[in-house]
């Protein structure tokens, strides 16, 4: 690079979770320019359109600039002073005259392994309570959940460049090249050279035209699908008996159920057909290594923890894993939603997954401390929103998370945000969570702070500062450890790499874990005290009791919501290419030229009974709330489906998820959402939710 | 491992290498203007030319297998006379000399070309700049194909294509219809590897200029 620009640094994009390495070009203060850094080990040299060009967010003029505290109907800017002066009271006053437990925080699956690190110990050592948790409870906490009980960690087994020595690959209910568009170009590039690729959507996503065989399972009903492939494999003598015999334990369970499971009883529940259920059986127990991947399509349901068990089961039988080649890589959502996870910003663990109740890891922590905390868990978010409206939770500090927008029935959270008594929020905008706290503390994005971020192959990656958080906006880590301080516990750390000392001498998973050894090329967790990392998991042993595997005997139940008379569709969300998430960074970008509104993706045939063509206005209405969109034909989808974004907060399509959610860890089924679809204006329907949408 | 001499030096490199990568592994440059580490080794533009003893002329580094016994001179007389005589013709269809920040400028700085001696026919300036991050300026194309393998092997979107035969050589978006309204997804791929500027950020074509607040 010449002097066109003032400075270069490279660092780890701060959207999706593959984790791309980046070079941030600053020029006179701001980000002229990022490209991708040849020796990305998750990207190699390749990003998208979000990591590449969508960082005009950053100098975009609504950025918190100052603290703003609520005054008389609406916000006044204030000093930093005023408004850590007014946190620390108002959190200070709730937790002495209720108790810690009526203070609930959330972390940022967007922010730094170190920033989540300060916030769980600030909720747990400052305030005193384990109410602490982050979002990947509405995303990937099935699949976490899954993993420990099957194979003993919460990460992916292996690497992305599995994805490139795979003969056969499996991905369900994940449009990579949309949500994770490197991933998905990896993917697409390998079944070009000739892996034989699977896909298992109710949409016909665009991998679906490279892969082999495209399987469009009902909504709900991927654990039938999976029971299928498992029945498949056991009767056409496909199981690695030597794997399950020496490495497993639980399968004759398994065998047992396997016989309610054939092809035409699966096809029955699924809609797929007996003959490619057994040709995507074959594929993947063929293929010498084969992988599966998967995203939200198998989580974000009432059974999303058991399905991931059922994905583990598949791998076992096959002995597909453990080995280059053979990954299980669910396709992580946020930039850094492995690693708040891993570092406890959850309410039943500390770093590592290590449980609140485990008194020999709750002693060790106390010790270094200097407190003492409780052994049983504290809330997860939806138990949080349930308290608030309840009563029982007072405060909140939500900090990176905009649940008035992501999170499932709306209503009820905006209920929840109403009815504390405290919120502050900590962000890089004003968003729709913002409008309901009483102090907003002006945040810094990636392209501003130093610290870490843990990819979906479990790889711990350097954030390096490119340029400096606008006005008066701060640091996430300054701004915890400052509140902490206040708040009567001083963390003592002076930079993040503080912080991860302490992470790494108190968590054997991360003992190894230096900046200085991370690098360029990150470190795979777990890292052994000399620094040797791990690309592929259980290649000897699993890390679980005896060191065997555990299948799971779980058998087929329906989705917690089905089409009716009265809601005779079925809604399945998704993200689409331009944009990320709430959108709150890509929408303030030219990313919102390219794509500026959701719509609603309808089958012809389903569009031809409502009379509607593409352009139309719609409502669609569920059990909990109604939104009004655009509706667009498409024969991507099958008919009885209709699917949209949740991209935009104009449209709101949060307001018709209910509260059904996974039966282990309250991960919401935003997959399967019954709802009717009536063209604006033909008639005039029920609309009691209609003020909450306009 | 295969033994191969490299100026003289010997270095041990994995089969499959190319010279290419054996040349790098010494540390030493040779230059390249149509390869991109990223794509697979295409061998059209000649720069990359070495002499090997034994072999009848210049030899292009990038697709040439790197053999047992190889013995491969980077600064063989020949090989880098050919070399800059194709840089110099490249840069003779260009409107103008290229920019400073290119790579082509630095091929054209590492042999040693200056100001082209053939005067002739320039390329007519031709621009696509409709869409928000990407920007297409035709007549700075000279045909290496690397965007074009960027979108097909990197990305894999096949949005973009060679086009036009000799002079008329160039590279469309789509069916020539720009990038806003081809197949694109705006991945970046192919500004990333464009050689010339040819395909750049719209933003960094005017740099200094203060962009409008959004």
């Amino acid at each position: 690079m010449t002097d066109r620009f003032d400075s270069t640094v490279t660092t780890t994009c701060g959207y999706c979770g593959v984790g791309c390495r980046l070079e941030a070009h600053a020029r006179d203060g701001r980000i002229a320019s990022i490209s991708p850094a040849l020796d990305g080990p998750a990207n190699e040299g390749h990003t998208c359109l979000k990591g590449r060009f969508a960082h005009q967010f950053s100098r975009h003029r609504s950025r918190l600039t100052a603290p703003l505290i609520r005054e008389s109907g609406g916000f006044r800017i204030a000093t930093w002073e005023e408004a850590i002066h007014r946190v620390v009271s108002e959190l200070g006053r709730i937790r002495d005259t209720h108790g810690g437990d009526a203070i609930a925080g959330l972390a940022s699956s967007r922010a730094t392994n170190e920033d989540c690190y300060a916030m769980q110990r600030l909720m747990r050592a400052a305030l005193g309570t384990h109410n602490i948790d982050n979002c990947s409870r509405v995303c990937h906490s099935p699949t976490s959940f899954a993993l420990r009980k099957s194979f003993g960690l919460s990460g992916a087994t292996g690497s992305f460049a599995d994805i490139d020595a795979a003969g056969a690959a499996i991905l369900i209910g994940a449009n990579a090249t949309e949500g994770h568009p490197v991933a998905g170009a990896r993917i697409k590039q390998a079944a070009i050279r000739g892996m034989q690729l699977v896909t298992v959507d109710p949409r016909r996503i665009e991998l679906a035209d490279y892969a082999v065989l495209h399987l469009s399972p009902r909504p709900g009903t991927n654990a039938a699908l999976m029971l299928g492939l498992a029945h498949v494999v056991a009767r056409d003598g496909l199981v690695d008996h030597d794997f399950l015999d020496r490495r497993t334990e639980g399968y004759a369970e398994v065998e047992d159920l396997l016989a309610d499971y054939p092809p035409e009883e699966v096809a029955r529940i699924t809609g797929v057909p007996e003959r490619d259920l057994e040709r995507a059986a074959h594929i993947y127990a063929e293929a010498g290594e084969a992988c599966i991947l998967w995203g939200l399509g198998v989580t974000e349901h009432l059974y999303g923890s058991e399905v991931v068990r059922l994905i583990c089961n598949l791998a076992l039988m096959t002995g597909h894993v453990g080995r280059t080649g053979s990954a299980l890589l669910p396709l992580r959502g946020q930039n850094n939603v492995q690693g708040s996870s891993d570092m406890g910003a959850l309410p039943d663990t500390y770093t590592a997954y290590r449980s609140v109740e485990d008194d020999e890891v709750s002693r060790m922590f106390e010790e270094r401390w200097g407190v003492s905390m409780k052994r049983e868990r504290g809330m997860k978010i939806p138990e949080m929103f349930d308290a608030a409206v309840a009563g029982d939770l007072k405060a909140m500090y939500i900090f990176g998370e905009d649940v008035a927008q992501t999170d499932p029935n709306t209503s009820h959270v905006e209920a929840a945000l109403e009815s504390l008594e405290f919120l502050v929020c900590q962000d890089i905008f004003e968003n729709e969570t913002t409008k309901y706290a009483d102090v907003i503390l002006p945040a810094s994005s990636f392209l501003e702070k130093l610290g870490t971020f843990t990819n979906a192959e479990r790889r711990i990656q350097l954030v390096e500062p490119a340029i400096e958080p606008p006005g008066a906006a701060r640091t996430d880590f300054d701004i915890i450890t400052t509140l902490s301080r206040e708040l009567g516990h001083d963390m003592g750390f002076d930079s993040p790499a503080d912080a991860m000392r302490e992470i790494a001498e108190l968590t054997p998973d991360f003992a190894g874990v230096t900046f200085e050894r991370i690098g360029r090329r990150g470190l795979q967790w777990p890292v052994a005290p000399d620094g040797t990392d791990s690309p592929i998991l259980y290649d000897e042993h699993f890390d679980l009791p005896g060191g065997k595997a555990q299948l799971a005997a779980l058998p087929y139940k329906p989705p917690g919501s089905a089409a009716d008379e009265d809601f005779p569709l079925i809604l399945v969300t998704g993200r689409r290419l331009q944009h990320y998430n709430a959108g709150t960074m890509t929408r303030r970008t030219a990313n919102a030229e390219l794509l500026s509104s959701d719509w609603l993706e309808i089958h012809p045939k389903d569009a031809a009974a409502l009379g509607l063509s593409s352009g139309d206005r719609v409502e669609v209405r569920s059990a909990v709330g109604a939104i009004e969109i655009e509706a667009r034909l498409t024969e991507r989808i099958e008919p009885g489906h209709v699917f949209t974004a949740f991209h935009f907060p104009e449209i709101r399509t949060n307001l018709l998820v209910g509260q059904s959610s996974d039966v282990n860890t309250s991960c919401p089924e935003y997959k399967v959402v019954a709802v009717c679809v009536t063209p604006v204006g033909r008639e005039a329907p029920v609309r009691e939710m209609a003020e909450a949408v306009t | 491992m295969i033994r191969i001499e490299i100026n003289g030096e010997e270095t041990l490199v994995p089969p499959g290498a190319t010279v290419l990568d054996a040349v790098r592994q010494t540390g030493r440059e040779v230059p390249t203007l149509c390869f991109d580490v990223r794509q697979a080794p295409f061998g059209a533009c000649r720069v990359c030319l070495v002499g090997i003893e034994g072999a009848r002329g210049p030899q292009a580094s990038c697709t040439t297998p790197a053999q047992d016994g190889m013995k491969v001179d980077t600064h063989e007389p020949v090989a880098r006379r050919v070399a800059a005589a194709v840089v110099e013709l490249v840069l003779s269809e260009l409107p103008g000399p290229p920019a400073e920040h290119t790579e082509l400028a630095e091929v054209a700085r590492m042999l040693d070309v200056g100001e082209p001696r053939w005067p002739g026919e320039r390329h007519p300036d031709k621009h696509d700049e409709a869409h928000p991050y990407l920007a297409f300026h035709h007549e700075l194309c000279i045909s290496c194909g690397r965007c074009v393998r960027a979108c097909d092997e990197v990305q894999g979107t096949f949005a973009l294509a060679a086009t036009g035969r000799s002079f008329g050589a160039n590279v469309a978006a789509g069916l020539d219809e720009g990038f806003r309204d081809s197949a694109c997804v705006a991945c970046g791929a192919c500004a990333d590897t464009c050689p010339t500027d040819a395909i750049t950020e719209i933003s960094l074509l005017h740099l200094v200029d203060q962009e409008p607040v959004r």
